[in-house]
Order: structure tokens, then C-alpha cells, then sequence
């Protein structure tokens, strides 16, 4: 079963005069990985505020669950059943990983039940666990980005948007955190998530999207895309990875 | 002798390392360009250099002088210019002033050198506007004509045009005009192409190996592999705030390094290219 | 003398009483990043609303207590409401005019309704006093410091167990991040505001009580005290507030015992100047942490400037060159030669604050300079007007670039609170050193305009002369803003990062734009003491820096003759409507909130 859960439809956004999306259209089904492709300056991030909230388009619609949330305030938009991870992950800095955790329920009431997630958070990210009590501003990158995903499922999100996931990461820890998102997935939990690296994004998402200048060029299942040259064209701009790698 | 020299340079925000010991070095008329992942301490590398930000430890030699610490108007003074690479036009201002700022350290007749009356003297000579500033003012509004027509019919007809108007490619574009105003020993451009599509790639692909024909002296961080193999004459590539590898476009390709930090590590999408 | 120890109490006690404001300016800060002008004015209300609940309902204590944070604590929501939610999304300084403008707005009314004069408010509480040590402390007192220490407690209860208080937390770390985690932020800073506010108006109340003294002024000074305060400690730093307020109250109080009374706002100018000068990010900040940027981007609205034509200018001009020979227009004449004076300060202001981006809070202190050095000239050393105004002029142009130095390298609010010190500190100098300035008598006796032999005391003599010198700064201003100059000072105020990296040293150019500005707003002040012919250091207050700014926005910043208009505008018009001095503050502020409709003034910003 596949229904859809997000859809956007001919979103048009501007930043003062300047517009940043041309009629964008996309949608996400539940249960899947999709992936938003693009380089920098291509309206990916925008398309994660629009989502959100945090901006609102000028014309177009956006609906989750098959109800109308364009234009709804941040809060309630989350409120619906979205989490976020943040573009830089955007933690608390002067909060512990605990309180940023804790920050992640904040639209449930359900006390007991938190307490139940955070355990079972801990043991999905063991290494949060350690962290715990420190301020989340003294994490590295790696963990900091753990922490924003666990932040995220705190709120039991049906979808999470993930906005560049792998950004600034140590090679290391682009696995690791590649394996939780899948690990997330399989959990139950659609992922959108916003990626500027193409051959990462295209191992573990089902299907994509390519964004260039505000305009969806290209879609179709990760697979296919994973072939199709035209990507590389887009934003890796160089030619056949593989060929140069042999 | 290179035309700018940086040694061991490094600089951590709050324990991270965002540049951890790099040497860099280009020579006149070469053409230098840095790769590597998001996030890998090129734009902070750019940032030391262009005196934005002041290295934890290391040196910086431009054009024979240590600059280590120098502000960045006197480092301009020097001939460096650089772009940004979320781009910094100056939007209340028309594409003709922000062209004209970067011949600002060129000015000589509206900026009299008087040993400490300077300052005085400049405001003097613009209240006065005599004929000598009218003749350079004259001479730069050439300029800016010639140089604006670099770019085809981009800026020409938008001359009078705020910047905050202008499309996001133009913009890079207005950027890169201003720089040359500043007629630099070394241009500094920060993903020239970031937000263009494949067409207007192109074109400023044409437009920056002219530069490179002319003989200026360029260093340029770039996603785009297409663009760097075709200009560069070398290419560093970044990790993690160090240098990973170094050397001829075709070899730094190559480096199984590269591959693994910034192609995409692992297969690459292994069977996904086959 | 008093003891040390009275010294020390009684800088405590006061440092209480400005924690309660600080506290409640940092928290504001913190999640708004906005430095809230109308706190005081809520302080202010909350020490009417104390006395009204004492003298005319007769309320005990408590009880007005509770009235007094419920009037403010509401307040503070409609100052949110009004002042900072509708403005979300303009530039940062427009959110901060706004709360000027509520401010000037509540200031008026309670003027208006209660009179300017002072007021009594005799403490309820009995009249004991403990000895301890070597000095004694009272009833209301311990008042004061259980309140502070409470409000601290409840406070700090608040932020670390409270839901609501770990929203107010995220909010003030991350306003994205915290939305994007269910927060409704709004709902945060509607509570900051009214928890704010309901501590300013309970310190109004307690100040009101502790000095036995009352009255709408006392409004702007708390604001004033309250930023110093929160300056000391870190923007947006709660803790650091309260030790910022402890310290400046000690430090008033101390240099009260040392140098006598008059000298108490001057420490706290001087203290704040320090501050900013050698650790703009408080005495509690970490040594290497990029300052806080609470306004990036650009101060001023893109817009399309409304080009006036060049014979519509004319024909304006030729308007007010003839206007002096219709009859019976003494009384217009004056206001007219007013209207002058101030747009020759406006179009000084416009090109500090509009052309270069320094939104100066501290621009009146430029008139009192010129006054001073003209009068002063004319009068003690004997100069002829014709050379002691001009002379007056450059000597501002140098003296004000001297002080807005230190000013140079702070950016955005920074320069505006800076600029406000600096304008204090002026006026209290003059104050206070009498041999130069005679001090609290003042100037008088000063000689009327004249050229040579001829004086120009007629009414249509001193218009002719105001309009004539108005017309010089602003031609000589408008090739300042064609040369290199305009294109350079219009850069450091978009992007000064961009425009170092082009050549451009923000101190010259900052330098020459001061100096170029001084030069008019110290003829301005010159021509003034000569046509009033006495001034106090109390003539050109801060009051008339806002008034100024008023103008210049209304403008639209940065534009010449848009100052020139929005002077005129803010002047002759509330004349005609016969507006006394109340109502005209109270339209003032009006047309500040009003900027939210058109940001970019009447002209357009340039």
C-alpha cells in the first residue's frame, strides 16, 4: 500500500522580488525514502521551509495526509505528525542532549510515554547515551547529528524531513548516519530528506527528485536515477564517476 | 616566487578544526582550483586568506609581503579580490555602483594621498568634483561598460538596476564584475556558478577561461568537475580541513582519496554507473 | 558623608530596582533580539497605576502590587501585538522604532492624564530602620531586595522546570529550530513581553515608593539604565543582567559619595561606553565568540524613490523664499525658521543614519555643541557671529567625530545605544562643568544673528538666514551623495564586510561622514542659541534625536530632501492644527508605529 502523505503543487516562492520556485510539484509516499536532489542555490532548503511553514508560498498548495497545512504556522504544521532535521541540525547549543531531546516531545503531553522514547532513543543511538548530560553545542558534528535525528523521532513523526543529513560529516559517520536513516524507515517513519551529494542520497532512497533553479528536471525510482547521466550533468557537473574511480 | 603563500594555516571554532595546518601556494598566471566535500574548510580557507578571518597559527604571504593579520580593505589594497560564495552584492545599490566599489582602492584623484589630512582632503575633492575627478570618473564608467560587456547582455542593459533585483545568476555575475574592477593580481572566486543552470554554467565557463587567457592570476573553489578539469592548470583537494590531494586536475581525479571523500565514498553507486 | 556601608546598601537597593527592568529588557532581547524602548514607559505606567491604586482606591500594597503586574503584564502583551509581531518579517531597525514610538505614545498619555508634574507616592510600609555595622536599612529596603531575589528565584523555577520556560529557552537559542519542534513561538514572546513587562511596571512601583517621587520622565531614564545594565552583563543575558544592575547601582552609588549627585547618570554613560568599547559582548561573554549580530542585512527598505522634478523643487523654494513678505506671518515665520533649523539636523541625521547606516540615537548632541561653541565663542572670546557659527560647525564636526569614534566598530543596535551614551554623556559634561559652561544656569544673554554691523533679529531676517544656510548644507550634501563618497558610504551600509573586502576603511569613511554630518547639525545648533538667546544643556534633549530620527524616516532614510520634507512636515504641521507640545510628541510617535505601512517613508529611502 503506498498512499501518498506529503504533496506539493505548483508552489511558487519568492525571497523579495527574487522568485525561487517555478510551479514545484512533488509528493512522497508513506512508508518511503524520497530524496530531493540539487546544488547549492536550487530551492532545495527552500522547499523544507515551505513544508514547514517557516515560509509561505505565493501561489500553490501543500498537503499532508490529504489535508491543507499551506500556510499553517510552524508549530502546528509539526503538530500534524512532522519532524524536522534541521539544515546544520541547529541543536541548542546551551541546552544538554538531554533538554534537546526532551525539546523534541515538546508538542506531546504524554509524560510517561517520553520517558519510554528517550530509552528507547538511547539505545538506537548508543552513543547519544554518553553525551547525555553535556551541553549539546560541545558535541562534534557526527553526534550532533544523531542527536538532531533523535530530537526529531521524539515527536513520533509519521514523515521527518531531513534537510542535508550528511552535510560536514566525516566519511565515518555518513554511513552511520545513511544506516539510520534506513533503520528509521523501517521503523514506519517516511523520510523526505534534501541532499546535495547525489550518490549518497540515491543508495538508500526509493525514489528522487532533481531541483535546478526552482524547477523539477528530472524524477523517477533511485535505481533509474542512479543510472541516468543527467544527474551527474546537474550538480556533480564532472563526468562518470566510476570510469575516473577505474 | 609564488604570488601568494600560505604556510600551516589553521583555525578552529569552538575545537573544531574547520582549517587544520594547510599550505597553499600559487604562482602568477596560474590557475588554481579547490575541491572537496561541504563542510571541508574551503570558504574559511578563502576567508583566511582574504584577511576576513585571522589564522589560530600559520602565515600568509601575498605579493611579497606578510600579511598574517592584515584587515581586508589593506589586503585588497594589495590586488586581491575575491567573491563569496553566497554572494554579498550590495543590493540597495545599482549594478553600476557596485561595479564602481570595486575600483575603489584605484581611485586617485577623489582620494588625494595627503599624509594625515586624508581623509579631510577626500571630502574636500568630492564637495569641489574638479575636472581631474570628473576625468577619472569619466574613464571608469568606460570601464565599467567594458567590463559589464564581458558578460554578454547579462548587465549592460541593467546598469542602472538595483542589485537587489536582479535574478540569483546575475547577481554572481555582478559579483564578479566587481571584482575585476579592482584590477586584481589575484581573484579569489568562491563557486562562481552555484544556482546557475547548465547553459549559464557554460557561459561562465567561457567567461572565466578568458580571464584565465588574459593572464589573471585565480584561485577558485568549484563543485562542478567539468569546469574545474577543463580551466585549472591545479587542483587541491580539501577534507575535513586538510589538504588530501594535490597536484595535475587528470591525477587529483584519480586519487582514490578524492574519490572517497567527495565523489561519494564506497562504490559510488557502484553497479548504479556499470 | 554617609557611611561606605549606607554607600553599598543603597547601590544594592538600587541595583535591585534595576535588575527587575534589565532582567526583563534581557528576556526580550533574548527571544526577539530586540532592545524593547518602551520598557521604561511600562515602568512609568506601573508607577501610576500604583499610586492611582493608593490614592484613590486606597489598596494595600499587595493588592496594588497585583494590580500593577496585571495593567502591565497586559501592556507588555499589546506592546507585542502592536509593536514587534506585525513587523516579523521588515528590517530589524523597524520593530525597534516602533517600540520609540509606543513609548513616546504612552509617555503623552500619561502626561496627558496625569500632568507632567511630579507626584508623590509615600511608601505604606512603617518607617523603621535597622543599624548594621555602620548603616542602617529599612523596611521597604528589604522590600526591594526580597523582591529582587524572589523575582530572580521565580524566575529561574520558570526557565529551568517549566514548560513554558524551556520554550522561552529554545526560543531565545534557535526561534527556527524551536518552531520546527512544535513551539509556538508567538505564544513565547507574548509571555516574555507580559512577564517582562509586569516585572518593569512592580520596579516602577518600587522606585516610585523608594524615592517618594513620581513622574512621567522617569520613564526613558529606567530604559536608559535598564540597556546599561543589560550592556554590562551581555545582551540577552538574564544572570548577567542582575550582576550588570548590581554593578551599576554600586557604581552610582559610590560615585555619588565621591563626587556628589549631579555626577550619577554620567558614571552609568561612561560605564556603558567602556563597556562597549572593550567588551561589546558584556563582562560575561567568552573572549573569542563572534559578536552577536541582532540586525543583519540591510537597516533600509528596498524601494523606488519618488523623483521630485527639478522645477517642482524650485518652485517649493521660490514658494519659501517670498513667503516672509505676505502679511501678518510673524507666527508662521517662526515656526517656519524652526522647520529650517530642524531639517538642517534632519538632513545631518539622514545621511548618518540613512546614507551610511549608523542609526544614531544621540544625534541632539551635535545642536547642544554647536550652541555652546557658538555662544560661548561670541560671548567669552569675543568672536563676530558671522565667524563663531561657521566656527561652531567645525568645531562639532570635530568634537562629535571624536566621540561617535568609539562608535566605529560596533554594528547595528550597538551604534544606536552607543550613540545614545554618547549624547548623554555630552549633555551631562556640560552640565557639570560649570567653569566653561556655567553648568545648571545656563547661557544667556546671547548675541542675536548678525553679519558685520547688521543684525538680523527681525523675524524675516533670521528665516531668510535659516532657509539661505539650509539650502548651502543641502547642496553641498547632495554632490557629497553624487561623488565617490555617496556610493561608498551607501556600501558600508548594506554589506560592510563586502566593502572592507573592496578597500573601504570603515573608520575614514565612517569619519568623514560623522564629520561631514556635524558640520550641519553644529550650524544648526549655533544659529538656534542665537535666536533663543539663552540655552541650558537641557535645550536640545534626547528627545529632539528622536524627533529627528521621526523625521527621517518619515522621509525615507537616507533621502535628502525627504528630510528636509518630513522636517517641515513634523514641524509646521501639528502647529497649524494648534497642537500644544503634548500632542505633538503623541503624533510623533504615531507616525513611527505608522512606518510599518510604508516602510520606506514618504520619498522613498535612498
Amino acid at each position: 500500500m503506498s498512499t501518498e502523505l506529503l504533496r506539493l503543487e505548483g508552489i511558487d516562492t519568492f525571497y523579495g522580488p527574487v522568485q525561487v520556485h517555478f510551479g514545484l510539484s512533488l509528493s512522497v509516499r508513506a512508508g518511503q525514502i524520497v530524496s530531493l536532489l540539487g546544488g547549492n542555490a536550487s530551492g532545495k532548503s527552500t522547499t523544507m521551509k515551505v513544508i514547514l511553514g517557516l515560509l509561505r508560498p505565493r501561489a500553490g498548495r501543500v498537503s499532508f495526509d490529504g489535508r491543507d497545512i499551506t500556510g499553517l504556522p510552524t508549530h502546528q504544521v509539526i503538530r500534524q505528525g512532522i519532524g524536522s532535521v534541521p539544515e546544520a541540525r541547529r541543536l541548542f547549543g546551551a541546552m544538554t542532549v538531554r533538554e534537546n531531546l526532551l525539546m523534541g516531545a515538546f508538542a506531546r503531553s504524554d509524560r510517561l510515554v517520553i520517558a519510554r522514547d528517550l530509552e528507547r532513543m538511547l539505545e538506537l543511538f548508543p552513543r547519544v547515551r554518553q553525551r547525555l548530560e553535556n551541553r549539546a553545542g560541545t558535541l562534534s558534528g557526527g553526534e550532533q547529528q544523531m542527536v538532531a535525528m533523535a530530537r526529531a523521532l521524539m515527536g513520533r513523526p509519521r514523515l521527518i524531513c531531513m534537510d542535508e543529513p550528511t552535510m560536514g560529516l566525516s566519511p565515518l559517520f555518513v554511513d552511520r548516519v545513511l544506516e539510520l536513516i534506513q533503520a528509521v524507515n523501517r521503523e514506519g517513519v517516511t523520510v523526505f530528506m534534501v541532499e546535495q551529494n547525489a550518490s549518497l542520497a540515491l543508495q538508500i532512497a526509493h525514489y528522487a527528485y532533481v531541483l535546478q533553479t526552482g524547477r523539477i528536471i528530472l524524477q523517477g525510482e533511485a535505481g533509474e536515477m542512479a543510472r541516468n547521466p543527467k544527474i551527474r550533468d546537474a550538480y556533480l557537473g564532472g563526468p562518470d564517476a566510476k570510469a575516473t574511480a577505474a | 616566487m609564488s604570488l601568494l603563500e600560505a604556510k600551516g594555516i589553521v583555525r578552529s571554532f569552538g575545537g573544531v578544526h574547520a582549517v587544520a595546518g594547510v599550505d597553499v601556494a600559487i604562482a602568477q598566471g596560474e590557475f588554481l582550483s579547490i575541491i572537496g566535500p561541504n563542510g571541508a574548510g574551503k570558504t574559511t580557507l578563502f576567508n583566511l586568506l582574504s584577511g576576513h578571518d585571522v589564522p589560530d597559527r600559520g602565515s600568509v604571504r601575498f605579493a611579497g609581503r606578510e600579511i598574517t593579520g592584515w584587515a581586508p580593505e589593506r589586503i585588497a589594497g594589495l590586488g586581491l579580490a575575491r567573491t563569496y560564495q553566497h554572494g554579498r552584492v550590495l543590493g540597495n545599490l545599482s549594478v553600476r555602483d557596485n561595479i564602481l566599489v570595486g575600483a575603489h582602492h584605484r581611485l586617485r584623484a577623489a582620494r588625494p594621498r595627503l599624509p594625515g589630512l586624508g581623509a579631510l582632503a577626500e571630502l574636500v575633492t568630492a564637495l569641489i568634483h574638479p575636472p581631474s575627478v570628473v576625468r577619472e570618473e569619466a574613464a571608469l564608467a568606460d570601464e565599467v561598460a567594458r567590463i559589464a560587456a564581458l558578460f554578454g547582455d547579462r548587465l549592460t542593459p541593467r546598469l542602472e538596476q538595483p542589485a537587489y533585483s536582479l535574478s540569483y545568476a546575475n547577481r554572481r555575475r555582478v559579483e564578479i564584475a566587481r571584482a575585476l574592477a579592482l584590477h586584481p593580481r589575484l581573484l579569489l572566486l568562491d563557486e562562481p556558478t552555484a544556482g546557475m543552470n547548465e547553459s549559464e554554467t557554460a557561459e561562465m565557463t567561457t567567461i572565466i577561461g578568458g580571464l584565465k587567457a588574459e593572464g589573471h592570476t585565480i584561485l577558485l573553489i568549484e563543485h562542478k568537475l567539468d569546469l574545474v578539469m577543463r580551466l585549472s592548470d591545479r587542483v587541491i583537494a580539501m577534507d575535513d580541513g586538510q589538504i588530501i590531494a594535490e597536484g595535475p586536475p587528470e591525477a587529483v581525479r584519480a586519487n582514490p582519496a578524492v574519490i572517497e571523500a567527495y565523489l561519494g565514498h564506497r562504490e559510488l553507486g557502484g553497479e548504479a554507473v556499470a | 558623608m554617609g557611611s561606605w556601608l549606607d554607600y553599598t546598601i543603597n547601590g544594592l537597593i538600587i541595583g535591585n530596582i534595576y535588575a527587575l527592568v534589565a532582567v526583563g529588557l534581557a528576556l526580550i532581547f533574548g527571544v526577539s533580539h530586540l532592545i524593547n524602548f518602551a520598557h521604561g514607559s511600562v515602568y512609568a505606567v506601573g508607577a501610576y497605576v500604583g499610586w492611582a491604586c493608593f490614592t484613590y482606591l486606597h489598596l494595600p500594597l499587595p493588592l496594588t502590587a497585583l494590580a500593577v503586574i496585571i495593567v502591565c503584564g497586559g501592556l507588555g502583551i499589546a506592546i507585542e501585538r502592536i509593536g514587534l509581531r506585525p513587523l516579523a518579517g521588515a528590517p530589524r531597525i523597524a520593530p525597534l522604532l516602533a517600540t520609540i514610538g509606543i513609548s513616546l505614545v504612552l509617555d503623552q498619555l500619561l502626561q496627558i492624564a496625569f500632568t507632567p508634574d511630579p507626584r508623590a507616592l509615600p511608601s505604606p510600609l512603617p518607617n523603621w530602620r535597622i543599624s548594621l555595622g555602620g548603616g542602617t536599612i529599612g523596611a521597604l529596603d528589604l522590600l526591594i531586595a526580597a523582591t529582587g531575589l524572589v523575582s530572580a528565584g521565580v524566575l529561574y523555577f520558570f526557565l529551568r522546570f517549566t514548560k513554558l520556560g524551556w520554550a522561552v529557552r529554545a526560543t531565545a537559542q534557535d526561534r527556527d529550530a524551536a518552531r520546527q519542534m512544535g513551539v509556538d513561538t508567538d505564544a513565547v514572546n507574548r509571555a516574555v513581553f507580559a512577564i517582562a513587562s509586569a516585572l518593569g511596571g512592580l520596579s516602577g512601583l518600587l522606585v516610585g515608593m523608594y524615592f517618594n517621587h513620581i513622574d512621567p520622565a522617569m520613564s526613558f531614564q529606567a530604559t536608559l539604565k535598564g540597556v546599561v545594565a543589560q550592556v554590562i552583563g551581555g545582551m540577552g543575558n538574564v544572570p548577567g543582567a542582575i550582576a550588570g544592575s548590581l554593578l551599576l547601582g554600586l557604581t552610582e552609588s559610590y560615585g555619588v559619595a565621591l563626587f556628589g549627585s549631579s555626577y550619577r547618570n554620567l558614571f552609568s554613560f561612561v560605564l556603558l561606553l567602556l563597556i562597549l568599547v572593550l567588551r561589546p559582548n558584556g563582562l560575561f561573554a567568552s573572549a573569542r565568540v563572534t559578536p552577536p549580530e541582532p540586525m543583519t542585512g540591510t537597516f533600509v527598505a528596498p524601494s523606488r524613490v519618488l523623483r521630485i522634478p527639478p522645477w517642482a523643487v524650485g518652485l517649493a523654494l521660490a514658494a519659501a523664499v517670498v513667503l516672509p513678505l505676505l502679511p501678518n506671518i510673524a507666527y508662521m515665520l517662526q515656526v517656519m525658521t524652526n522647520a529650517w533649523l530642524m531639517a538642517m539636523l534632519a538632513i545631518s541625521l539622514t545621511l548618518v543614519a540613512g546614507t551610511l547606516g549608523q542609526v544614531s540615537l544621540g544625534h541632539a548632541a551635535l545642536l547642544l555643541l554647536g550652541a555652546y561653541a557658538s555662544a560661548l565663542l561670541a560671548l567669552d572670546s569675543g568672536w563676530p557671529i558671522w565667524a563663531s557659527v561657521p566656527a561652531a560647525g567645525v568645531l562639532t564636526s570635530v568634537i562629535g567625530t571624536a566621540l561617535a569614534a568609539p562608535a566605529f566598530r560596533l554594528r547595528s543596535h550597538y551604534v544606536s545605544i552607543a550613540t545614545l551614551g554618547i549624547g548623554e554623556i555630552v549633555s551631562l559634561v556640560i552640565l557639570n562643568w560649570e567653569s566653561l559652561t556655567r553648568g545648571p544656569m545656563g547661557v544667556t544673554n546671547i548675541p542675536p544673528l548678525a553679519i558685520g554691523k547688521l543684525e538680523l533679529d527681525s523675524p524675516q531676517a533670521a528665516y531668510w538666514a535659516s532657509l539661505a544656510v539650509l539650502v548651502v548644507l543641502a547642496l553641498l550634501q547632495s554632490r557629497l551623495l553624487r561623488s565617490h563618497l555617496g556610493r561608498t558610504f551607501r556600501a558600508i551600509r548594506d554589506d560592510d564586510v563586502a566593502a572592507r573586502a573592496y578597500g573601504v576603511s570603515l573608520d575614514r569613511y565612517k569619519g568623514i561622514g560623522f564629520a561631514f554630518a556635524g558640520f550641519g547639525a553644529g550650524v544648526s545648533g549655533a544659529i538656534a542659541a542665537h535666536l533663543y538667546s539663552y540655552i541650558n544643556n537641557e535645550t536640545f534633549t534626547s528627545t529632539v534625536s528622536i524627533t529627528a530620527l521621526t523625521m527621517v524616516i518619515l522621509g525615507g532614510m537616507g533621502n535628502l530632501l525627504g528630510a528636509i520634507v518630513g522636517a517641515v512636515a513634523l514641524t509646521a504641521l501639528p502647529e497649524m492644527f494648534r497642537g500644544t507640545a503634548e500632542y505633538r510628541m503623541l503624533i510623533y510617535g504615531v507616525v513611527l508605529l505608522l512606518i510599518r505601512f510604508r516602510p520606506q517613508g514618504v520619498l522613498g529611502t535612498v
